[in-house]
This record gives C-alpha cells, sequence and structure tokens, in this order.
C-alpha cells in the first residue's frame, strides 16, 4: 500500500482526536494572569543573597548580585538550576501502593517505589484522610509535624509557618527543641553565659579589628560560612574579614586557626595555624587553663567578680579529684599539640587582647557540649568578656552577627500558630504519657523505641509513638544521621507527607509529595542582612509557578479550607493583603527613627535601606555593672561550675567542663585500630546545607566525575593506591558510600572531609537503583551521613553528632554506578 | 491544495494528535473507552497495514484492551509517572532540551523557548490546562499535526528535522531503557516510526 492509499484509509475510520486532550490552544484565548516580562532588573533575595533578575519570554534569564553586595557568592550562579531543575517536583504525587492501600502499604519499598500524579484535591484530601486517621485511631502522639529546618527565605511564605500553621488546625502533634545546627550549644551556654550564645549578636568587627591583638579561630570558618545566612546575605562581614587579612599580613594583629585541617578562612587570611587532633579540643583548652593557673597569670579579678564556681572547676583541673593533672604535657598525648607550644599558646591568649571565635561544628558531636563550656571558662580566665576585642563569640560566621546593626524593627511574618481562643478540629491533648516535646535529633529514636523514657536537659522524655510524619521546606534525609537506621524507621511510619520544591530524599521516601514553588515564583518580603538588618527586602515573583507547583501559602490555604477554615487561617487577606500588612507594621513600629516610603514606592523600589549601624561590644553591659545587667544564667554570673548541672547527676555532662573519652575517635582513640580514619562533615563551601546541591551546572563546578569530593591527605591517599580524581569507597560498619578523590595539603593524615548537604542516592550492590531502598545500599554520590552516628551528644543536650565519626577507605575497583541522587523515585521491579 | 491533499493531512494530523494526546497525560477511564471503541480500532488497524508500526500497534491495542481494572490504569498511571513526571537521569523526562546541548541541561532551556516563538507565530499558546515546558514532546507532536495542515512541506520537513528527529531516537531508547512496562515503549516506538516516515515522505 502506498502512502497515499495508507493516509487515506486513515481518514476513512473517521477517528479524528482524543477528545479534550489537546495540548495547544488559540493565542490568548486561555492566557494564564501572571508576570510579564518589564524591562530592567528585578529584585529578590536568598540565603545565598541578594540578586537582580531579567527575563525573556517569562523565563528567567540573567542573575546578578545586588547593587550594594560587594562580596557576592559564586552560588548566585547555581540560582537558575534550582528553578528549572529536571528535579522539580512537578505536580501532586502520591506513592501508588499508598494510594492503594492507605495506612496499611507495603513500607518495605518506601524510598524506591512507584509514585502516580494525582489532582491537589486529591493530594490534600488524602493528607487530610491521613491526619483523621492518626488523630482518630492513635491521637496527637502518633504525628510528628516538628521537623523543622532552613526553608527558603521569606516572612510570608516561610513553609515552617504555613504547614505547622495548618496542620495545628487540624489537631496537635509532636514538636522539636532545637536544632541540628547548634543543639549542644544553645543547651549549655544558657547555663553558662545565660542565654544560647550562638544566635545572639556579637561583638561589631570594627571593634575586633581595632582592639584585638590575637584572634582565635576555634575549628571556625567563616571565610567559608558567611557565604549563607538566615535571611538575605549582604556579605558585609567579608569586608571586614578583608581589613582583617591586611592586618595579618601587616602583623598587626595576629590569627591563630586552632583546627585540624587549614580551613578556607586559615587560607585567605594566611595565618597560622596550631594542628590539634580531632575531637580533643576540650584537653587543650584544659591544658591552656592550666597553664594560666599554676603560673598565676589568670584575671582573679574578673574570675571572682564575674562568675560563679571556679573553686569547684580548680579540683579536676589539678586532678585532686580524679587523680589526672590536665597539665600541657597531659594534654600533648592526647591532642598531638606540643607542650611547648600550649604554654606559647596561653602566653599570647593572656598577653593581649584575645578575641575567642569560635566555630559551631565542635559541639554537634558526642559531649559537644564541653568545648563550648570549657572555651567560656577560658575567655573568663583570660578577664576579656565585655572588653571590646576581647571574649568569647560563638556566632561570628554566621549571618551577619558581628556586623554592626541598623537598630531598625524588623517585619513580622505569617503566623504560626493557631489565632488566640482557636481549637484544633481535633482537640485533643492526650498524648498517653509521652512527651510533646523531644529533642530534635532524637525522632528516629522516638520511631525506633516508642515509650522509652531518656534524660534532656534536666527532664525526663518519654518517646511517642510516632506514625506520621509531615515536612516541609525541610529535608531530614540531609540532615539526620546514619541513613541505615533512617530507613529501618522509615519502614514503621504509616504515612509521610513532603513539601518541597526539587526531590529531595525526603520526598523519596514519602507517600505524599506536594510541590511548593520557588521564591522566584511568588512575592515575598525579607530582611536583608540578618543580624545587621541591613534594609527590608522585595522578592519579586519572578516567573509564574512552574507546572502545578504552588507557593506555601496557597498549598495550605487549600488544606485549611478542606477543615472549612480558609478565612481563619488566612484572616480573610490575600498575599497582597499580607505583604502590606507586613510592611505596614514594620513601617509603623519604625515610625519616627528609619524612614520607610508607602508599600507602593517600596515595590516599586524593590529596596529600603536603613542605614549603617553602630558599633556594640557583647557583654559590655555585664562587665559594667553584673548586678544592674545580670546574665541570664540562675546566678547571673559566668557559671564555671553550675550547680543546676551538677544535681542532673548526669554521667556525661558533669557540673563543670569535663574531658571524656568518645565512642569513637581517631589518632589513637577508641576505635581507630579498625577505621583509622577520622570523617569531619562541616557546612558545606558550595551550598547551604543541602540547598542548591540539585543545581547540576554549578554542582559541576566542584564534583569530582559527578560525586562529591572527599578530601584526602597525599600521604593517606598514595598509601592506598588513590590518586587525584579516582573514585573511593568511604565506609564502616554504618554504612558506605562513593566519592571523588581531591588529594590536598589542606588535610592531615589521618583526616578526611566529606562536606555535610550532599544527597543521599543509594544503589544496590549490582549498582541499580531499586537496590538502593535496602538497608546496606551503598550512596552513590557522597553523603556523609550515610556513615555518622546517631547518638546524642550527651543526656543533657541530647543533640546531633552530625560532625564526625570513624571510617576508612579505599580506591573503588568495581563496575562504578550512576549517581542516582538527583531524580524523583526510581522504579522497582516487582 | 486539493481535496486529496486536506484530506491526507487531515490524516497525518489525526496521527501526530494522538500520538500527542498519549504523551501528554496518563489515560484516564474516558480515553481508554475511546481509544478501544469502534472508530479507534478501525484507525489502529489502519496504521496497523504498515510493517513498520504494526508491532508497536499490536503492543498498544494488546494492552488498552487488558485495561479493565482501575488498578490497571493507575499501574500505567505509574509507569507514566516514572518515565515522564520525575527526574532525567533514571526516567525519560520528555523535553526537548534535556536531550540537545552538550551542557547540563536544565528544563525551560533554549527549545522551550524555540517552541514559544513558533506557537506565536501561529496565533496559539500552551492550553493553560497543561503546564509543562512547550518543548514537551506532545506540544511538538501537536505542532507537527497543526503544520501538517497549514505549511508547506520545506517547511514541515525542516521543523520535523531541527525540532523532533534531532533528538527523538535518544529520548525513544531512554523509555525502552527505564519503562516498568511495555504501552509507553511501544508509543514512543510508534513515535519514531512515524516521524521518520514523514521525514521520508515529505523528503
Amino acid at each position: 500500500m502506498n502512502r497515499r492509499d495508507f493516509l487515506k484509509g486513515l481518514l476513512s475510520t473517521s477517528y479524528v482526536v482524543l477528545s479534550g486532550t489537546s495540548v495547544l490552544a488559540p493565542l490568548n484565548a486561555l492566557a494564564k494572569a501572571g508576570a510579564k516580562d518589564k524591562d530592567g532588573w528585578l529584585t529578590t533575595g536568598s540565603h545565598f543573597g541578594a540578586f537582580k533578575i531579567k527575563r525573556k519570554n517569562g523565563v528567567i534569564d540573567q542573575v546578578k548580585p545586588f547593587d550594594t553586595d560587594k562580596y557576592p557568592t559564586d552560588m548566585i550562579n547555581g540560582i537558575r538550576g534550582l528553578v528549572y531543575n529536571p528535579s522539580r517536583v512537578r505536580y501532586p504525587m502520591v506513592r501508588l501502593d499508598f494510594l492503594l492501600k492507605g495506612h496499611k502499604s507495603d513500607t518495605s519499598k518506601r524510598g524506591d517505589f512507584r509514585f502516580v500524579r494525582v489532582t491537589w484535591d486529591k493530594a490534600l484530601g488524602l493528607f487530610k484522610d491521613s491526619l483523621d486517621q492518626i488523630q482518630t485511631n492513635y491521637g496527637p502522639s502518633a504525628l510528628h509535624a516538628g521537623q523543622t529546618g532552613w526553608r527558603a527565605t521569606g516572612q510570608l511564605h516561610s513553609s515552617t509557618s504555613h504547614m505547622q500553621r495548618a496542620v495545628g488546625m487540624h489537631g496537635n502533634y509532636v514538636k522539636k527543641i532545637g536544632d541540628y545546627s547548634t543543639g549542644a550549644g544553645q543547651t549549655i551556654l544558657p547555663y553558662v553565659l545565660g542565654s544560647t550564645e550562638v544566635y545572639a549578636q556579637g561583638t561589631s568587627w570594627p571593634l575586633i579589628l581595632e582592639n584585638s591583638d590575637t584572634i582565635i579561630l576555634w575549628a571556625n570558618d567563616p571565610y567559608k560560612n558567611l557565604q549563607v545566612g538566615w535571611n538575605a546575605e549582604t556579605h558585609e562581614a567579608y569586608g571586614y574579614l578583608a581589613q582583617l587579612k591586611e592586618k595579618v599580613k601587616a602583623g598587626k594583629i595576629r590569627v591563630i586557626s586552632i583546627d585540624p585541617v587549614a580551613t578556607k578562612t586559615q587560607n585567605y587570611l594566611g595565618c597560622e595555624n596550631i594542628y590539634t587532633n580531632p575531637q580533643t579540643d576540650v584537653p587543650l583548652m584544659l591544658a591552656i587553663a592550666h597553664e594560666l593557673y599554676t603560673n598565676d597569670l589568670y584575671d582573679k579579678d574578673f574570675v571572682k567578680g564575674y562568675s560563679l564556681g571556679f573553686d569547684r572547676f580548680v579540683p579536676y583541673l589539678m586532678g585532686t579529684d580524679d587523680g589526672i593533672e590536665k597539665t600541657p604535657k597531659w594534654a600533648e598525648k592526647i591532642t598531638g599539640v606540643s607542650e611547648s607550644v600550649i604554654k606559647e599558646l596561653a602566653k599570647t591568649m593572656i598577653g593581649g587582647r584575645t578575641q575567642i571565635l569560635m566555630g559551631w561544628c565542635i559541639q554537634r558531636q558526642q559531649h559537644g557540649e564541653q568545648p563550648y563550656w570549657m572555651a567560656a571558662v577560658l575567655a573568663t580566665m583570660l578577664g576579656q568578656i565585655g572588653l571590646p576585642g576581647g571574649g568569647i563569640s560563638y556566632g561570628h560566621h554566621y549571618s551577619s552577627i558581628g556586623v554592626p546593626s541598623s537598630g531598625a524593627a524588623a517585619p513580622g511574618g505569617f503566623p504560626r500558630n493557631l489565632d488566640e481562643g482557636k481549637k484544633p478540629l481535633f482537640d485533643n491533648d492526650d498524648f498517653k504519657g509521652a512527651s510533646k516535646v523531644i529533642p530534635v535529633a532524637r525522632w528516629i529514636d522516638a520511631i525506633l523505641e516508642p515509650g522509652k523514657t531518656i534524660d534532656a536537659n534536666g527532664s525526663k522524655v518519654t518517646y511517642p509513638d510516632i506514625k506520621m510524619m509531615v515536612f516541609s521546606g525541610n529535608n531530614p534525609w540531609n540532615h539526620h544521621q546514619d541513613r541505615n537506621r533512617m530507613k529501618q524507621a522509615f519502614q514503621k511510619l504509616e504515612c509521610v507527607v513532603t513539601v518541597d520544591i526539587n526531590w529531595t530524599a525526603t520526598c523519596r521516601f514519602s507517600d505524599i509529595v506536594l510541590p511548593a514553588c520557588t521564591t522566584l515564583e511568588r512575592n515575598d518580603i525579607d530582611i536583608y542582612g540578618s543580624y545587621a538588618n541591613r534594609g527590608l527586602l522585595a522578592m519579586q515573583k519572578m516567573v509564574e509557578p512552574l507546572f502545578e507547583s504552588l507557593s506555601d501559602f496557597e498549598i495550605f490555604t487549600r488544606f485549611a479550607a478542606l477543615l472549612g477554615r480558609e478565612k481563619e487561617y488566612t484572616r480573610g487577606m490575600t498575599e497582597t493583603d499580607w505583604l502590606k500588612k507586613l510592611y505596614d507594621d514594620c513601617k509603623a513600629a519604625n515610625e519616627g527613627k528609619f524612614a520607610m516610603p508607602e508599600f507602593e514606592q517600596f515595590w516599586r523600589d524593590g529596596y529600603v535601606h536603613f542605614g549603617e549601624g553602630k558599633t556594640w561590644t557583647r557583654h559590655a553591659d555585664f562587665r559594667k555593672d553584673p548586678e544592674i545587667n545580670p546574665l541570664g544564667t540562675p546566678s547571673g554570673l559566668i557559671e564555671i561550675f553550675s550547680r543546676k548541672i551538677d544535681r542532673y547527676n548526669y554521667d556525661d555532662c558533669k557540673g563543670h567542663p569535663t574531658w571524656m573519652e568518645k565512642l569513637e575517635r581517631s589518632h589513637g582513640g577508641p576505635g581507630s585500630d579498625k577505621f583509622p580514619i577520622w570523617m569531619q562533615s562541616c557546612h558545606p563551601d558550595k551550598r547551604l546545607h543541602s540547598q542548591m546541591c540539585e543545581s547540576q551546572e554549578f554542582r559541576e563546578t566542584y564534583t569530582v566525575k559527578g560525586r562529591e569530593p572527599v578530601y584526602l591527605n597525599p600521604s593517606d591517599a598514595k598509601e592506598r593506591g588513590i590518586k587525584d580524581g579516582d573514585i573511593v569507597r568511604v565506609f564502616n560498619d554504618r554504612g558506605q558510600l562513593l566519592a571523588g578523590a581531591v588529594v590536598s595539603n589542606n588535610f592531615p593524615r589521618g583526616v578526611i572531609r566529606i562536606e555535610e548537604g550532599a544527597w543521599y542516592g543509594p544503589v544496590g550492590e549490582d549498582g541499580s537503583v531499586e537496590g538502593g531502598a535496602k538497608v546496606g545500599a551503598i550512596c552513590s554520590y557522597g553523603d556523609p551521613n550515610t556513615l555518622t552516628q546517631d547518638i546524642g551528644s550527651s543526656k543533657l543536650a541530647q543533640a546531633c553528632s552530625a560532625y564526625t565519626c570513624l571510617v576508612n577507605y579505599e580506591k573503588f575497583q568495581g563496575k562504578i554506578p550512576n549517581v542516582s541522587s538527583f531524580n524523583g523515585p526510581m522504579e522497582v521491579t516487582t | 491544495m486539493s481535496n486529496s491533499n486536506i484530506e491526507m493531512n487531515n490524516a497525518r494530523n489525526s496521527v501526530y494528535q494522538l500520538l500527542s494526546s498519549l504523551f501528554a497525560k496518563e489515560l484516564n477511564r474516558a480515553m481508554l473507552e475511546e481509544l478501544n471503541g469502534d472508530n479507534a480500532q478501525a484507525f489502529w488497524a489502519q496504521l496497523a497495514t504498515q510493517p513498520e508500526f504494526e508491532h508497536y500497534v499490536k503492543t498498544i491495542v494488546d494492552t488498552l484492551a487488558n485495561l479493565n481494572t482501575d488498578d490497571d490504569l493507575l499501574e500505567l498511571a505509574a509507569d507514566y509517572c516514572g518515565l515522564f513526571l520525575v527526574g532525567n537521569k533514571h526516567s525519560a523526562s520528555p523535553y526537548a532540551s534535556l536531550y540537545i546541548g552538550d551542557k547540563e541541561p536544565t528544563i525551560f532551556g533554549p527549545q522551550h523557548q524555540q517552541m514559544l516563538t513558533f506557537l506565536q507565530e501561529k496565533q496559539l499558546q500552551l492550553h493553560s490546562d497543561f503546564s509543562e515546558p512547550a518543548d514537551h514532546i506532545a506540544v511538538i507532536l501537536a505542532y507537527a499535526g497543526h503544520l501538517s495542515l497549514s505549511a508547506d512541506e520545506t517547511h514541515q520537513l525542516s521543523y520535523l528535522k531541527m525540532n523532533l528527529a534531532n533528538w527523538l531516537s535518544n529520548f525513544v531508547a531512554q523509555v525502552k531503557k527505564t519503562d516498568q512496562g511495555v504501552f509507553y515503549t511501544a508509543v514512543a516506538k510508534l513515535t519514531l516510526a512515524w516521524v521518520n516516515s514523514e521525514i521520508e515522505w515529505l523528503s
């Protein structure tokens, strides 16, 4: 049959096309309302900084840093890749077996199962039905909607607020206390210094630059970490770091980085390094204290006038209570820092104005409370707390802390809680004897061991029997420890709901996945520079929400409508009404102090500048008069010995800072015979935790053969026959991963680094994606939390131990599997 | 254009629109009934008279005939979802921009812009119910159907070569590799065979 006859034959069948399936329509007939291209650049912001965008045919075309940002991070080059990522969650989706069997679904293959697209109505209906079932069958103790995290920026669309307000309208649920970033620090420091300190404004950089003789960067890498902020980051701190670099060069300020590795900051500043064995900071600090004490070098007046309990600490320091005097000689064996260096360091610190700047990583470990407490004791002995350029800070690497604040009032946000007097639909507060609030990093323990009672910060916590989890703008399959243990826990859950923009591993291990749009697809406002509060930033919608994604406001307004509470949820206001209200409330709060134009003008301009700030010294008021301005500790003084903690009688957090051996420690410590290498998993240089990892073009600027880099010591690598660019298998008894070798002199023997935030991509032994759901699967990309310990820091904070564990590594010899992290769910052949 | 040519082009358009529809969204009950109806069966039978289509049409028709329950439809929807609605590496995202160009691609890339331009030139746009980039294979096929009725053969040939034939075989290979069933592999292969026959004919 020739083609002509064939086609005629086709037409004779009278079949035209499936009705109602055309993807094309006449122009303008069904035009969507939305953002049109405008001439010029529009303004918005993100954790990575503020930036401007130009569009082309409704698509983001160019991105450039905000005019005032003199030190932009190159992470903004990844913004387009976040928005237009092939791994976008495009539609509401439900795991097929969950759709068919609901709470009786086969959860053993969760993480690698088949999904189907559903409508928003269907998805939200299933979400509500699941909550109904949980509240009816088990009550509020079976629902955990309190795992929240870094979200995207924006005061109105904050994913945590929307999810918790909406789910809270339905019923009560288990919440968390603390966070993964600073769990141990924020728990111990209120006992010691009266506030969390980690989230407190610090002494202004200009005062540090003017007054400090020595700056101690203790496990601190601000040059790496200041690229991102809780709000849109201004990056002003980099200007001060540039000045510091000049002063280091000119010999005017001595900067000493105490760290096992040569940090990015150390390399930038060209400063000194004192190498210490991993996890041995407390012995080093004790030895410095010993040197100050025994040589009568410490500030006795300050200790006497501003602190409590030094007399209870000294017997421990001198070994009269445990038989071990904490001498530099003693510390040398543990820390690898020579006695003479320790003595010299002590003299340097007391010999002039010394500012101690602590990083956060070292408190993300077993006994993570201790280095923070002991550092405060050291700073107290130096006697410079409250002086400009002296004392101690726990936050100068974070969100503009130390940048002089404008002092302006910041805008509020969308409410997280129910309005006053309102009750949830399931007004049941019976948690069946379980705790309503659990330490943030102990939720997997709770799922695996419901009913167990643990100590936590002076109280008892009884684990609820969790059956359902709800996540929004949060990726615990990045930030929690020990993936294989997580898999076992998730198999016990009846329902998991996740709201996100791209297919994170958390989405893959969920039953219902709801697509949120990115910050560039909705209007919002944000503070410019978290602690600096430099101004107010308009986050202007650049493009309409892609596919069927919706803003957080819209998603949970629709959910509230299912409860018949839409108007209560929104308070009868639209997105625009809310933006205007948040702005106008902020304007009223700043009336007479900071000039702010009308909302419409602000929105056109894209930015309100609050001006430069004034310098300030942390704890200066306390130093001036500790009776009038006491600290928030029980005594109002710095507590070197805490009666309160002592009364808890914990074996892993005693009444004063203490050196305690770890379950795992390298360089001769426990477990190092079997797994001799210490793996450090600090905050990433090229991401915000796991945010931005999926942005492929940008990711390829730092990956090795498509894998997360593992930084290796040259001698260690050579011994294993590994060279730059090889694929390396890193393993211990908990798990295994593949990563790409970067051999670098920045890393000493026995130490490797894999930065956290690397997306989890498990594959089976044969490299198949379907094998990835199984316990023991290898991570094809290099997520360090495949290997970390899921243990609490201590009975005090019960914080995470994400930073550190023992491993070994080898050159990978097998068939290299494809990376499976950056996709949606895989399909399983059943 | 003669009546005969108009009829032939209507027939060609029907094939393009049918293939577009199968890629555009999951099959639902109403679509299934239409596809299993008498008119469609005759259409399938006529398509299968061409040896290069026969095998794929048979697979499609057999699959459609055995979709008896809603659960069967859901299983097929899960195949569709795994192939076309998630990710890119272990699925077969249906966007031209993910297959063209050597830089790691993003969605809503240059091919999306190109298709938007084409649509505007013909006073067309994406249907508001179709929330996908314009370089989705369903759009490229539907527009090819539109061109079969409205453009000269040179233009049609150029369009197919520049916007579909240059990535279709890679896409079809990816469908074959990642499809958990047989239906969409058959639809993809039928599409490739159809487009090849079109190019040959137009040439």
